[in-house]
Order: C-alpha cells, then structure tokens, then sequence
C-alpha cells in the first residue's frame, strides 16, 4: 500500500512537471524587444463563466471577430488569449491572472478586464508593468475621474464606453425631464457596478427634489418578492441596475403581479432583448442599435456568419472597438519604432493618440484630452415596446 | 509525523532459533519493518530527525525564485506556501482536535480585513507591521475562542453546521459592513483598495516592480511557515497535542479521564483561526486589497481537500498536500497543460490499477486501438468530425486518436458527460471480465469529454476534479496520503 | 395592512418550499445521522429538469398540452429526475461510507455538493433559466386568483401552496399509515435494531433518499415557476432548508414543515419590515440561537447518546 502511496505521489508530480515544462514561462519580463512581424498576443480579461458568463462569451465573440478580420488589415499577427474572472469569486482572481500575463512576454495589450471590480484589482500591477488595458464594459466612475478624493484607475486603464458618471445623471435626467417622476425607487445589488450607478442616480435625483427610496439586495438574490412589496404603489420608476437580465424580467413581472403601477428602468447590463422584454420598461445603454448604423452592415453580416444563431448583443459591439483601439495602438507602436517594439510602453504611449472613423457604435472614435475615457460619449435610453423589442426614445 | 513507526532492531543474523524468547518477542516489530532496497530506503528515511527535513524543504523552496525568474511561477509558488499555513492551521482543528470546522477561511477573511483596517488609509491609520501583525494574531485567536464558545457543547454535524453559518455570517457582514448604521466599516462588496505593504528592518517590503511580483513577499512567506510549523509541532508533541489526540480518539472516554474537554476544543480553534488570521495579514499585504467574495466557499473546499489529500493529523502530510493541489489547480486554468495533466493522470492511474501487470499492457493496447479505430471512422463519415481546434503542446499521437469535431452539436456536451458518470459508476459495480472490457470504451470515452467539454471551461472543469478528489478520498482513503488510518469508537 | 396580507403571502409560498426541501433534509437525517449537503444541489438540478421537460412540451408560450398538465408533467419530471440522482449519490458516495466515522460522509457529501454544482455549471452555463411562467395562458396565473383587501393572491401563489401542502399530506400519510413508513421509522429509531427485526436496511434507505429528493425536485419546479432559476442556488436553498429542518428538530417531520413555515415568515418579515440586507443574518443568528439553547429544535427529540 505504500508503494501505491510512492507510485502515486510520483504520477502527480511527474504529471506537474511534465505539464509546467510543457510552456516555457522561464523569460524575464527585463525589456527585451519584441518584433512586429512575430505573433503578438493580447489578453482579455473577462468573465467567461460564472453568473456574468453570458457578457465575457459575447464579448469574446467580437473580440475574435476583430482580430480575425482587422488585424491581417493591419500587417499583424495577432493572438487572442483569454483570462477568465468569474463574478463569483469576487475581483481578487484578476490579480493573479495580471501576473500571469505581465510574465509572459508575447503579452504586448489588454483587453478588459470586463467588470468594474476586476479592473480596481489589477490595474496597478498593469500600470506598473507598461501594459495598457482597454475595457469594453467597466463603468465605474472613479476608474477614470475622482470621486471623493480618490482615483482607483491609472493612467493605463481605457475604456470605450462612458462612465457611470454620464449614464447616472443622464438616465435620471431622462427620468425627471422625460418621464416626470415623483417618485423613484433605487435597487442596488452590493457589487461594484451597481453600487457606483445607483449613488449617481440617486445623487441626481435627489438634487432636483425627486423623492427617493434606496434598496439593496445580496448579488445571490432570485427572489424578489420582498422587495416588489417594498415599491410604494405610487412609485413611477424603479431603477434596476443589474447585470442579469433575467432578473429585471422577473422584477417586472413581480411589479404586474402585485399590481404596482411602476415601471423597470435598468442599466446596460440588464440590456437582452431575448430576456428582458416587459413592455413598458425601460434600458439605457451606451450604443444605440448598431444594426440601425448602416457602415456596420458588412460587418454584422460577418459576424453572424462566424456566430449562428446568436444575436447581436449591447456588450458584444464595444468589445469589437476596444479591440480595434489595441490593435491601431499596436500598429502605430510598430511603425514610430520602425518594426520593433522595445516594450510594452511603447504601445501604452500610442493608445492616447487613436482615432478612428467610422466607429462601430456611429461617429467618430475619440479620447478625451482630460480623462481616459472617450470624447463626447453618450448613453441612449430605450423603452420596450409590446412586441418586445427596444425602440429609441431618448 | 507520526511516531508509531518503531525503530529497527538488531535482528540475530544466524536466522530463527526457536526457542529463543527474544526471537519471538521482536517478532511483531520485524514484521513491521520494510523490506527490500526501497523499504530500506524508506525506514532510513524514516530515521531522519524532523527538522533536517525540514531545512531542506525550506531550502528547496527558497531556491525556487533563482531556478525561475518569471513573476507568475514565483505568484503561484507564493499562493502554494499561503495554502500551506492555511492547511497547517486547518490540521490544528480538524486533524488534531477533530473537529469538523466548515467556517475556517472566516478566519482568514478576518485576519486579512483586520490587517487592512490597521494599515490602509480606510480609517486612516498606518500601524507598523510589527504592531499590527501579532494584533491580527490575537485578534483571530480571540474570536476564533469565541466562536468555539457556542460551541462546545455541539457534536460533529451540528458544529460542522454551526461553522458553516459563520462563515456565511461573515461573507454577509463583509458585504453589507458599507452601511452599517450609516458607517463604512468594510467597504462592502467593493473591498478596501490600497492597503499598506509590510514594512520590516526599516524599509517596505516592495510587492511588485514593475508589475512583476516581488521575491521578497516569497521569502517572507517562507518564513511565516517555518514559524508556524515549528510552533505548532511544538504544541502538538506538548501535553495540549497529546490532550487532543485523545479527545479526537473517543471525546467520551477523554471526558471521564478528566480531561478539560471544553477547554481542550477551544484551544484548538483558537490555534486555528491565528493561523489563519496571521496567514491572512500576508495576502492583504501583498494583494493591497481585501474583497469579501474571495474568503467563501470554493477557498475552504480547496484548503480541506489539501487537507484531507495529505492525511489530516500530520503536518508533513497537509503540506504535501498543498504543494500537490494548488499548483495543479493553477494549472488546470490553462488548456495546454491541462490536457497534459489529464494524459499523464490517465495513464499513471491505469499503471496504478494494474501494477506492471500483463492486463496492464491488454488495456493498454485495447484502448489505444480502440481509439485509432473510432478515430478512423469518424473521420471516414466526416471530416468535419475530427477536425477540431488543437491547441499546440500534444501533437501527434492524440490528434489521431481523440475525436475532436469542429462544431460540437448542444446535445452533445450533456449526454456524453452524465454517459461518463453512469460508464463509471457501472464499472465500480460489476466484476471480473465485464468491468476490463467496459474500462476501454470508458477511458476513450473519458478522454473524449476531457477534450471536449472540460477543456472548453477550465473554471468549472478544475472544481469538478476538486470534488470528485474529494470523494474519491473519503471512499478509498480517508486518511490521505500520510496520515493514520482511525478507527472511531462508537 | 396590505403590506402585511402581502407579506404573509410571500411567507407561505417561501415557507412551502424551504418545509418541501427540509424534508428532505430530516428524512435522510432520520435514517442515517447524516447532513445531506448536496441535498440543495439536487433541489437545483429539480428546477432544471423541470426547466428541460418544459422545452420539451413546448414551452408556456405554445405548450402542447393544457396548463395543468404541463405543471403536473414537469413537476413529475423533476421528481423522478431527482430521484434517480438521490439514489445515485446515495449509492456512490455514501454507501461505502455508512460504517466510517461521522466525518466521512459529511466531508463526501461536500464533495458531491460541490461537484454537482459546478458540473451544471459545466454543462448548462450560468446563465438563469426562466420558465416564463408569464406567458403561461397570457399570464392567467398572475393575473387571476382572489382576493384578500386591496392585495390579489395570483393563481400561481395559490397553486404552489397548495400543492406543497398536499404532497406533505401525502409523505405524512406514507410515513405515519403505511408498513414502509414503519420500517423507515424503525430505522431511524434504530438503525441495528431495525437490522435485527428483518427489516431490510438498504432498502429503506435507498426509499428515504428517493422521497427526499423528489420532495427537493417539486420544491425545485415549485421555486422556478416563479423565480428563474440559476446553478447557484443550490447553495443558498441548501443552507435554508437546513436551517428549517434545524428550526422544527431535525428528524422529525411535522417538525419540519413547522421549521420551513416558521423560516419562511422569519424571512419575509424581516425583510418587509426590518431591512432587506440584513434579513439572512436574523436567519442565521435564529439558527445558532436555536442552536445553542435548544438543539433539538421545536419538536424533535433530545438525542441521547448511548454510551
């Protein structure tokens, strides 16, 4: 019995070993130049599994669609790695996935990470090692801007999309001006995202004399039964901010079903016109319906060929730019160093100064001079019709 | 380190003289001792005093960052000696005391966010590590006595629910702790960010240089786990280890010897939690942060089937078994090596079960025919059925072997999974022939779904192997690798 | 007022199902001193099952088949599904450990818990799946039903309820009237005893285990008909449905219909009434009270150890 003990103590190790000789991390991360006409690997950093699942697989699926088609535009070799950092094990498994890909030298920019909190978590070791991240979806305000004294983003941190600090007050705008509310009840759901939108939107709303009501429900709530009993019967708007579309289903229906008169307004995450199709409701996102654009033609139609079946959805489309942001930086680094990047922070220098026409949400792409965010974003609010589908309203 | 072995004796060299009382005396212990060069090796092995040991595990452990200078080998090598106080600290109660303590990366939680109180700019205050560590310490053995408190009186199940709701409790509190009566106490969900590094001799301990993770967070870590090693087995070989040995054994005879049972149970998760309380100060310091999600339920599986892998009660074995498991977790997020992982493990068990034996090499060849022929007419139907995505890193002979389609139909995933999971369980029921023949189409079958479903989620993938781990242990060896086999006295 | 009609409400129709889930707890606990940890983990794979049969009768916009048959059918669907994993797990990973010590089983049954759980998320994502109950019969169990004040009790609610209370009649009937019953509550008065008398050990147990987890199926269905229903509640139904058999004195079950009642109001009026963050810590620190001053629950018996 002991030799079966020593027998398989030494398959496990000779498994470990055979495995860990298998890729060769063995390089340092010293500055050794990198050529353009070799392979480059970017990393996206997203949640592939776990409750925001649906997110980081759509993300994924346009994000390969831009390399696929963008970069041999572009004279590059491109590969597409992913990290995954599934919500439920919280952000601290974006710190560990940072390390890993500082250490591999191939690894010339990042995409994402995808979640607010993943980015909070790693960004640092990403600044400190010259590695720039451009996120499709982390919204956070203090990301970018200080909020109360602090900065938890760096100066290598990008995203694509606005901030929470435009779609908070925008939506509330939305609401007082639009929809002449009373009465708003805010939901938030104890995590980074909806934490952030919520304290914007209350903030605005309370500012112009709207009276508020703030709830908070655990991330791992399904049942919302006791919350809908909370919505006073005058109530006009209940802000939904969740990541879940199925939830902000299931909370409308629970709202018809206790016969209370307000309507869902939810965030870009609860955007899925297949889940969340209450009629009445409304969503705010931070692309209009690219399929209404019509130089986006081609490219849906690509797409869909590459994806059968799937639709397209609110998160998938900025992962495509972000990506195309990267791969312009890439090739901008490779020609001002004549082919050869000596680091990472050549690629970091050149994000700042990509522009591009005909940017898949529409208009032009443009960063802003004071902050790392894009210039002149916007947020669009769309109501659900009683087919279901998101006509544009504000 | 167990100390039941016996030292070997002189045995008389002129061979059995029957008669000889001193002969048949030694008779039990002989049969003990190990046989054969390699049982030789073993017993002088097991000779050697414990802290010789000791020092060339450590010194092999800290050679580790000049044989690999890239940042994440040294990250995963620092997260495996973390892994290994965590388990040291989880043997004190469950391994030593017995006690079934389903909330102990609470403690870990605690110790992490008690030391991100006392060093971030959360209430502003900057302790110097050298106050603020045996603080941490103190503070997880206080509540680790507290909670052990409601607990006394609580047997296996109950205290093992009991432990569990404390940990949820925790995991709520930390959540909601950013607006408790008004206060930001913890940050909630978002954590607390930017917490001081350790500051030790003068200067702080930098944790990374230009985003490369910093060797000397390693060395202290290092450190740490000798402390804690020492100072435990010290314990254990005291009268309180002793005291514990019993009260594990049978609780009821301990308490009619006189025994201070309660006290005894306290102690124990006392010694626990500052285990993990102390461990936690390290991970706040080097994360820079603290969130709530990270001390939950995953964290404690992990360190339990350390635990239970290197046999509970004995340190050398729970260390082996977080130097086992968590470089392998670590390694199953990645596909190339998972799947070299899965090749070697499906081989190695396969030599295990048959032990160089004649079927061995049937099985063997069985299998790999088998597949060369499923392969081939796979492909003969249709090309697109073999001519999946193949990572670079195993070339050759699987590609030829394993059917790998291009497009993978949804219905396929599910059924051939819960297939496995029946082929499997078949197989441990029926006998003889009938269990070789279906072991063939099962290991093919195996190596399918690996491919195909697991390797397409790694996440989920290594949890999976995690409990099944876990099961497998408690059915085949509920004492792990190097612990003792216990007998309960009902 | 309204708030609380509907409150109490919510109360019931949370209450049957955490009583239809703790049965299943205090039945395998009855029988063989054992906490099932992957008892919530099987009362999700129930929800999923039932989500699976529903697509494959149609769906509630088009379903083939009158509304009460599409409720009964997937409901028995998850009931035989879960019952068949019950007896699988029973056999594989707690048979072989009947004669270890406690730990054994307690650890195994994490394993499980733990494998199951993450195995759906393998196979079926994480993604929540929605019954769309809604669109059942254009939303006639939402909209119809009675009521009570200004508050409108749906159909659904009713259903629900309803039929919880009918299959806890049904297993009280099985346990109390039938010989079966008898034999199960032998064995878990004594388990050798019961040996001794001829009864056939692993026969009831393997019976315990498929009425356990076919409660845990239905409760499964029952749950997602009005929530939808995702891989992770397993967990967190596990823990409540624990703490209701816990409540009500494990072993015991009137006990546990009590305990799931009694949780299900603890719950919703928290909640209603204190604070919705804070309504699982009043859970919890009722558990633990319980815990301390009274382990044995409301109805069940004081365990004597014999010696």
């Amino acid at each position: 019995m002991k030799k079966a003990i020593g027998l398989a103590l030494a398959v496990l190790v000779t498994s470990v070993v055979a495995a860990s000789a298998q890729a060769s991390h063995r390089v340092a991360v010293a500055s050794t130049a990198i050529n353009c006409n070799s392979k480059l690997t970017i990393a996206f950093v997203t949640p592939l599994t776990g409750g925001a699942g649906f997110l980081g697989n759509e993300q994924g699926s346009w994000a390969k669609y831009a390399v696929k088609t963008l970069a041999p535009k572009m004279g590059l070799k491109i590969k597409l790695v992913f990290g995954d950092t599934p919500v439920e094990q919280g952000p601290a498994i974006a710190q560990s996935l940072a390390q890993k890909f500082v250490a591999n030298k191939n690894v010339v920019g990042i995409l994402g990470p995808s979640t607010s909190g993943a980015v909070a978590a790693s960004t640092q070791t990403y600044f400190q090692a010259g590695l720039a991240h451009i996120s499709p979806s982390a919204t956070r305000t203090d990301l970018t801007k200080t909020v109360a004294g602090k900065l938890e983003g760096t100066p290598a941190f990008f995203r694509v999309v606005p901030g929470d600090y435009i779609q908070g007050p925008s939506d509330a705008h939305f609401m007082i001006n639009n929809l002449h509310v009373h009465k708003v009840v805010i939901l938030d759901f104890q995590e980074p995202y909806s934490l952030g939108l919520a304290d914007a939107v209350e903030a605005t709303l309370k500012a112009a004399g709207v009276s508020t009501t703030r709830l908070s429900a655990p991330n791992t709530t399904t049942d919302y039964s006791a919350y809908v009993t909370k919505v006073p019967g005058d109530a006009d708007i209940v802000f939904f901010p969740t990541q879940k579309p199925g939830d902000a289903q299931t909370f409308a229906q629970q709202l018809l079903e206790q016969g209370k008169k307000a309507k869902v307004f939810g965030g870009d995450g609860s955007n899925d016109a297949s889940q969340f199709k209450v009629p009445g409701s409304y969503v705010s996102n931070f692309a209009p319906d690219i399929t209404g654009i019509a130089a986006d033609k081609g490219l849906i139609a690509g797409w869909k060929k590459d994806n059968p079946g799937k639709a397209v959805g609110s998160f998938g489309p900025p992962s495509y730019g972000a990506a195309q942001v990267l791969m312009s930086a890439i090739k901008k680094a490779c020609v001002a160093n004549h082919g050869v990047l000596k680091s990472r922070r050549d690629v970091l220098r050149q994000v700042k100064k990509v522009r591009i026409n005909n940017w898949i949400l529409g208009g032009t792409f443009r960063w802003s001079t004071k902050s790392n965010d894009p210039l002149n974003a916007k947020f669009y609010i769309f109501q659900i019709q009683s087919n279901g589908s998101y006509k544009l309203v504000g | 380190m167990s100390d039941s072995t016996p030292h070997g004796s002189q045995i008389p060299a002129e061979g059995p003289a029957v008669g000889q009382d001193e002969w048949v005396a030694r008779h039990a212990e002989r049969r003990l001792l190990r046989q054969g060069p390699l049982g030789q090796l073993q017993e002088r092995l097991s000779r050697v005093p414990w802290w010789a040991s000791l020092v060339l595990f450590v010194a092999a452990l800290s050679l580790l960052p000049a044989v690999e200078s890239s940042g994440y080998v040294r990250r995963v090598a620092f997260d495996t000696v973390l892994y290994m106080l965590l388990a040291l600290g989880l043997n004190v109660v469950v391994g030593w005391g017995g006690l079934l303590d389903l909330g102990y990366v609470a403690f870990y939680g605690i110790g992490a966010y008690a030391y991100a109180l006392l060093d971030s700019d959360k209430f502003g205050v900057h302790f110097p590590t050298i106050v603020s560590v045996p603080l941490v310490v103190v503070i997880g053995a206080v509540v680790g006595f507290l909670l052990g408190l409601p607990s006394r009186r609580l047997t296996g199940d109950y205290l093992a629910i009991v432990t569990l709701f404390f940990l949820q409790l925790f995991q709520t509190l930390m959540t909601n702790g950013d607006s408790a009566f008004g206060h930001n106490l913890t940050g909630g969900p978002n954590g607390i960010l930017n917490v001081d590094p350790f500051h030790l001799f003068g200067h702080s301990l930098v944790v990374q240089h230009q985003g490369v993770f910093s060797v000397s967070y390693y060395y202290v870590a290092i450190a740490f786990f000798v402390l804690v090693f020492v100072a435990l087995r010290f314990v254990n070989r005291s009268r309180t280890g002793r005291a514990w040995r019993s009260l594990r054994e049978d609780p009821l005879a301990a308490e009619s010897m006189g025994m201070p049972v309660n006290w005894l149970k306290l102690m124990s998760f006392s010694f626990g939690a500052a285990t993990a309380a102390f461990t936690g100060t390290l991970f706040a310091a080097l994360n820079a942060s603290v969130f709530p999600l990270t001390f939950y339920f995953v964290l404690l599986i992990t360190v339990y089937t350390m635990v239970i892998l290197g046999g509970s009660g004995s340190q050398a074995g729970v260390v082996a078994g977080a130097l086992i498991i968590s470089p392998l977790l670590e390694m199953l997020r990645d596909t190339d090596k998972s799947r070299v992982i899965f090749y070697v493990a499906l081989v190695g068990g396969v030599a295990l079960a048959f032990r160089f034996s004649r079927l061995l090499g049937i099985v063997a060849g069985a299998t790999l025919a088998f597949g060369f022929a499923v392969h081939e007419v796979a492909r003969a139907f249709d090309h697109s059925w073999v001519a999946g995505e193949k990572a670079s890193g195993f070339p050759g002979v699987t590609a030829h072997w394993v059917v790998v389609p291009a497009k993978l139909a949804t219905w396929i995933p599910p059924t051939t999974y819960i297939g496995l999971i029946a082929a499997t369980l078949v197989l441990t029921m029926v006998r003889g022939r009938l269990r070789l023949v279906l072991l063939v189409p099962t290991l093919y079958l195996a190596a399918f779904v690996w491919e195909n479903v697991m390797l397409a989620k790694p996440e989920p993938a290594r949890f999976i192997i995690l409990g099944l781990i876990l099961i497998a242990l408690m059915i085949l060896r509920p004492n792990g690798l190097l612990g003792e086999r216990r007998v309960e006295i009902v | 007022m309204d708030t609380f009609i509907q409150l109490t409400v919510d109360a019931l129709t949370l209450g049957s199902v955490y009583a239809l889930i703790a049965l299943g707890y205090t039945l395998v606990y009855g029988v063989l001193k054992l906490l099932n940890f992957a008892h919530g983990d099987v009362f999700m794979v129930g929800s999923f099952i039932g989500y699976g049969a529903l697509q494959l009768l149609g769906g509630t916009s088009s379903p083939n088949v009158p509304t009460w048959a599409l409720l009964t059918l997937i409901t028995l669907a998850a009931m035989a599904g879960c019952a068949v994993l019950g007896v699988a797990i029973e056999r594989f990973a707690y048979r072989p450990l009947r004669d270890a010590p406690r730990i054994a089983p307690l650890i195994s049954a994490l394993g499980v818990s733990f494998f199951l759980a993450n195995s759906m998320q393998l196979l079926f994502g994480a993604t929540p799946r929605n019954y769309d109950t809604f669109s059942l019969s254009n939303g006639a169990l939402y909209f119809k039903g009675f009521d009570i004040g200004n508050v409108r009790v749906p159909l659904l609610r009713i259903i629900t309820v309803c039929a919880a209370f009918a299959l806890m009649i049904a297993l009280w009937f099985l346990v109390n009237r039938t010989r079966t019953g008898k034999a199960m509550r032998a064995t878990s008065f004594d388990r050798e005893a019961a040996a001794m008398m001829g009864i056939d050990i692993d026969r009831v147990i393997v019976f315990t285990f498929v009425l356990g987890s076919a409660l845990a199926g239905a409760a499964g269905v029952m749950f997602a008909l009005r929530v939808p229903t995702q891989v992770s509640i397993g967990f967190i139904a596990g823990l409540k449905g624990f703490t209701a058999a816990v409540i009500g004195g494990i072993g015991s079950i009137p006990g546990a219909m009590a305990g799931g009642l009694i949780l299900g109001f603890a719950e919703s009026y928290t909640q209603g009434y204190i604070s919705t963050k804070w309504s699982d810590l009043v859970v919890f620190s009722i558990l633990i009270g319980f815990m301390i001053f009274r382990p044995q629950g409301l109805l069940g018996r004081a365990d004597i150890r014999k010696v």
